[in-house]
């Protein structure tokens, strides 16, 4: 291979300004791509911060026993860090007053993520602190202050052991619900736990061992340990262990992973686009070349080493532009970003690297490779020459690359090839639409006047071209399109996930006397309440008779929902519950009395291959109780009402006593109510959820910003490849245009066809663009991002408006220089 | 130096099949000149874009240096062209980016020659341009580009030399400056020279004259003229 010629022809190129605009989209992409994977790296991993603050880590590992310590010490050789918490439920006592409250021993590395705030009284803002209490100390949660008449100072009893109430607990991170969270809150040491003589064989305790540190170091971690839990211990973090946050962080990663895969596909359309201006600038060249000697291996070389070189310089300036663009974004929304980003990491930067020269190669290296199909007899004959170019070898590269970007961004070879396919089938589909709207747009010139006959005369004579152009302009549009309206469709999702008046309190262990008093005393007392349902703890022994399934965890690790095997709380409901959605099956009629059914949540459907028709065994209170699947649900676990895994049918459970649950929402003035209702019912426990539906909504502003910012640079990208398409077809344009001015066509002529034409291009391209976002919208929200898909009847007004605006004004703007070059400069440098 | 036998060249037009060169045989001795003349359309260019190896026959045979051309692929005819060949064209064909003592060294570059940048400079001085060295094509005259044009097709060195009609983008007064100019350094070079054109006194300065048209060749004193139809 010639290098010393490679790059003396790269260096006269770029010395005649021939490699500005592929280098210059190169650059630009690559610093897009960089832009948004840095950008989003550090926010998931601010994100990921923000929310591990609901687990005080980034993974936790629970159990009712103590974890064997060889694998906690394991831990800190993976250089995370650690803390440890027991919680368990017991009656707490100050001198004359007791209250069954909820004890977590913490010690004193907690907690490794979120915030503990304290105060001197009950109720207040208080103060930050780094770790929980002292020997000897407990902080209580300001209601049990009231209840228990107690101020700090003052003693109260756990156990067989005193201790100094310290501090009102305001706040602390992981106060999630579970079992041994449904009492007011007593924190205490983990080393007073002895003391108090509570924790005895058989106590129903939770240990939790705290992690958290660098992502790889946790994932490695995780992996090792995995293996050598205790059945019935389970590891995870902030996504399994809250789902509301779960499931939220979920689809903006994927709307931001979306986000970054639409920027490449932008960013690699426009490298192809100025990689076909550049190659067909070098047809001549290359026959000139191919009659001095050159052979299309010396051609292949040439332009490799070209490509080589220009990837390094691009991908080295764009991560740099990227780099500092990214750093520029985060001082310039600083103030509007509600969370600290975390610097960022090498990774997106190699990320970004890689992804400059995969883009490179499957897009610019195409119309590259068709140089060495040139035929040298074009010096005599212009009009032949172009060769049988090798389409198919040049094209593969192109399928393979894009293909290999959308897998490794999606990481999902099915989605891929679904998206790919499909896209390829709307490609076909709409170059057919765009070449007969040409045609219809010529004909209607035919009958124009001379602007507009110019305007669509020139748009059908270069049909090829322009179909191509239309549906450049249409991708980008589309997926501009597409973009907008998931992240609407997501911003809309949220804010109602958690209606303005969602219940934040949940009140569990009401017994059946204290049903009606508690409901008319909700009601008199202006609390907007949901049903009170009946709760009994129970577990799954059997699925269809026979087969053991006692232990389901064992096989299938840790899964979203607890296994079918966990003890959990089952209900009883005539009518199905206004948020569950049945999915198979059907729920029984209201007055239904015949054998046993119950409605099983698809999850644990799922986990535990149970479907419709099976038979269940259920073990409550140490009776067997057999019912059939009748249905699956769906249950929304974001909305802050009382749901349950499983529910039987009416009467199903009458003859097993049960207490009963319901949730209510309580204004802030309202808070007092709380001790009027536990001084009245003073076994019924009341979960106080506002803290944890406050942090959700915060996180979920914060997403929320997070996919506009994305936009925004998606936007840039996409601005890019309608000017990059524009720019492609400039040498036609100013050679067509300076002929017309040597003929004497007027600027106003020129300019006025020019504008018809880009209007036209970016109407028809608008109209595509739409057709094609409906269709993607619809397939994404279903498949991926799990939304009900409307259509948008505005965005057949929109669409092609934008379409026609945005290509009209940009391509005006980029051509305006056909009428301001003389038309002798324009002939003569032109192909 | 160079033979052909039975050339035909036929293409696709929207017209149907048209047939360009009907059965050419013909022989060029070394360092011979040759003229090959005809109207225009006649097929002289098509014929010269044969015999140098820019294109393939519809059939027959070309022997290019004792080399069968019309067995080679293009990265053998690639080879034949840079080691035996120069080509002077009627449009220059200069590449704009580079600058007139680039374009010299084009050849030399391609062939890795490390004495490239002398031997491009001496030869620019011998076209009368060693002034002109960092000019752009579009900076020229076209009598000066098509000195750049001699120039680049002198070094290197070629055997033959192919000119397809240097003459018809220039004045009577350049013109007949850039043949002389031709003349004298195929005369200095040694080299075959093949030149198409269609004036009867530019061809009349080369030993010899073939006559062209309609596709065949007309006359020619030593030339096997064996006329074939082609399919």
């Amino acid at each position: 291979m010639n290098i010393s010629l490679a790059l003396k022809l790269l260096w006269r190129d770029w010395r005649s300004g021939e490699l500005s605009l592929l280098l210059a989209s190169l650059v630009i992409a690559v610093a897009t791509v960089t832009t948004i994977t840095l950008f989003v790296d550090r926010l998931q991993q601010a994100l990921v911060n923000e929310s591990a603050t609901f687990l005080a880590a980034d993974r936790v590992i629970e159990f009712d026993q103590p974890i064997n310590d060889t694998l906690l010490l394991k831990a800190e050789e993976f250089g995370l860090q650690r803390a440890e918490t027991l919680s368990f439920l017991s009656m707490v006592f100050s001198e004359d007053r007791a209250q069954f409250s909820s004890v977590k021993a913490v010690d004193d590395n907690y907690p490794l993520r979120g915030e503990l705030i304290i105060s001197d009284r009950a109720f207040e803002r208080g103060e930050l602190v780094k770790s929980g209490p002292a020997e000897g100390e407990v902080w209580i949660e300001s209601r049990l202050l009231p209840s228990l008449d107690l101020t700090p100072g003052e003693f109260l009893d756990v156990g067989v052991a005193s201790f100094v109430v310290k501090k009102a607990l305001i706040k602390e991170p992981d106060r999630g619900g579970g079992f041994n969270s449904a009492g007011p809150r007593v924190m205490m040491n983990l080393k007073d736990v002895a003391a108090t003589e509570v924790v005895q064989p058989g106590s129903r305790l939770t240990y939790r061992y705290l992690f958290s540190g660098t992502r790889d170091s946790l994932e490695q971690y995780e992996l090792w340990v995995k293996p050598k839990l205790p059945n019935g211990s389970k590891i995870f973090g902030v996504k399994e262990g809250a789902e509301a946050i779960g499931s939220a962080l979920d689809k903006a990663e994927r709307f931001l992973l979306l986000g970054g895969l639409l920027g490449v596909i932008l960013a690699g359309v426009a490298i192809a686009l100025s990689a076909q201006r550049y190659s067909l600038r070098h047809y001549d060249h290359i026959a000139i070349l191919k009659t001095l000697g050159a052979s299309p291996t010396d051609i292949d070389g040439l332009f490799m080493t070209v490509l080589l070189v220009l990837g390094f310089c691009a991908t080295f300036l764009g991560s740099l532009l990227g780099y500092m663009a990214q750093f520029a974004i985060v001082y310039i929304l600083d103030s509007y970003l509600p969370i600290n980003l975390p610097p960022a990491g090498i990774a997106p930067i190699i990320l970004g690297l890689t992804t400059g020269f995969v883009c490179l190669f499957a897009f610019a290296a195409p119309p590259l490779i068709k140089l060495r199909r040139i035929e040298p007899i074009r010096v005599i004959r212009r009009d032949i020459g172009e060769g049988g170019v090798d389409s198919l070898l040049a094209y593969s590269f192109g399928t393979v690359g894009v293909l290999g970007l959308m897998w490794w961004y999606s990481g999902d070879l099915k989605l891929t090839m679904m998206l790919f396919a499909g896209g390829a089938i709307a490609l076909l589909a709409l170059s057919l639409v765009a070449f007969l709207m040409l045609r219809s747009g010529a004909a209607l010139g035919m009958q124009a006047g001379s602007v507009w006959r110019l305007a669509l005369a020139g748009m059908q004579r270069r049909g090829k071209e322009n179909t191509m152009q239309i549906l450049v302009f249409g991708l980008a549009i589309m997926l501009l399109l597409v973009l907008y309206l998931i992240r609407t469709a997501l911003v809309e999702d949220w804010q109602t996930q958690i209606p303005k008046h969602a219940p934040n309190h949940f009140a569990i262990n009401i017994s059946p006397e204290d049903v009606k008093p508690i409901a008319a005393l909700l009601d008199q007392n202006d609390v907007d309440s949901q049903p009170i349902f009946p709760m009994i703890r129970g577990r799954v022994i059997e699925i269809n008779r026979g087969k053991d399934n006692s232990n389901p965890s064992s096989e299938t690790g840790h899964n979203d929902a607890p296994p079918s095997g966990d003890t959990r709380n089952l209900s009883y409901a005539a009518e199905l519950p206004e948020d569950n959605k049945i999915i198979a099956g059907e729920w029984w009629a209201p007055n239904y009395e015949g054998e046993v059914l119950v409605s099983i949540e698809k999850d644990i459907a799922f986990n535990n291959n149970i479907s419709i028709g099976d038979d269940l065994t259920f073990e409550i209170q140490g009776r067997h109780l057999k019912a059939k699947v009748s249905s699956i649900r769906v249950v929304n676990w974001d909305s802050m009402q009382p749901n349950f895994y499983m529910m039987l049918s009416p009467g199903a459970l009458k003859d097993f006593p049960s207490t009963f649950m319901t949730s209510f929402y309580l204004r802030p003035d309202q808070k007092i109510f709380l001790n009027e209702l536990l001084r009245n019912y003073p076994t019924m426990t009341v979960i106080a959820v506002d803290a944890i539906i406050k942090q959700i909504k915060n996180i979920i502003s914060q997403v929320t910003l997070a996919i506009e910012l994305i936009l925004i640079l998606i936007l840039i990208s996409g601005a890019l490849v309608l000017l990059s398409a524009i720019q492609a077809s400039m040498d036609e344009r100013l050679k067509q245009h300076a002929i017309l001015r040597t003929l004497g066509a007027s600027q106003r002529l020129v300019l006025g066809s020019l504008l018809i034409e880009f209007c036209a291009l970016g109407l028809f391209a608008g109209i595509l663009a739409t057709f094609g976002a409906e269709l993607t919208v619809y397939g994404l929200m279903e498949e991926i991002f799990n939304l009900n898909y409307s259509p948008s009847p505005e965005l057949w007004i929109i669409g092609p408006l934008l379409g026609m605006v945005l290509v009209g004004v940009l391509g005006v703007l980029a051509t305006r220089s056909v009428v301001k070059t003389p038309p002798i400069v324009a002939l003569r440098n032109v192909i | 130096m160079i033979k052909t036998v039975d050339l035909c060249k036929s293409v696709d037009t929207s017209e149907g099949q048209l047939t360009i060169l009907k059965g050419i045989s013909l022989e060029i001795k070394r360092s011979e000149s040759v003229a090959i003349i005809g109207a225009s359309g006649s097929g002289k260019t098509t014929l010269l874009s044969l015999i140098a190896g820019l294109d393939l026959p519809t059939r027959g045979e070309i022997v290019l240096g004792g080399n069968k051309i019309t067995n080679m692929d293009e990265e053998q005819r690639a080879k034949v062209r840079g080691e035996l060949v120069g080509f002077v064209f009627q449009n220059f064909q200069l590449l704009g980016s580079l600058n007139a003592l680039e374009n010299v060294m084009l050849p030399g570059e391609l062939k890795k020659d490390p004495d490239v940048h002398e031997k491009a400079k001496d030869l620019m001085v011998k076209v009368g341009l060693g002034h002109r060295l960092s000019h752009y094509p579009k900076q020229l005259s076209g009598g000066e580009q098509q000195r750049v044009a001699i120039a680049r097709a002198f070094a290197s060195s070629p055997e033959i030399l192919f000119a397809d009609e240097p003459t018809g983008n220039l004045d009577t007064k350049t013109g007949a400056l850039i043949i002389d100019l031709l003349f004298n350094l195929n005369k200095e070079f040694g080299s075959t020279l093949v030149l198409v054109t269609h004036d009867e006194r530019l061809a009349s300065r080369c030993d010899r004259s073939i006559y062209i048209a309609s596709g065949m060749l007309e006359e020619s004193s030593d030339s096997i003229n064996d006329i074939q139809v082609c399919r």
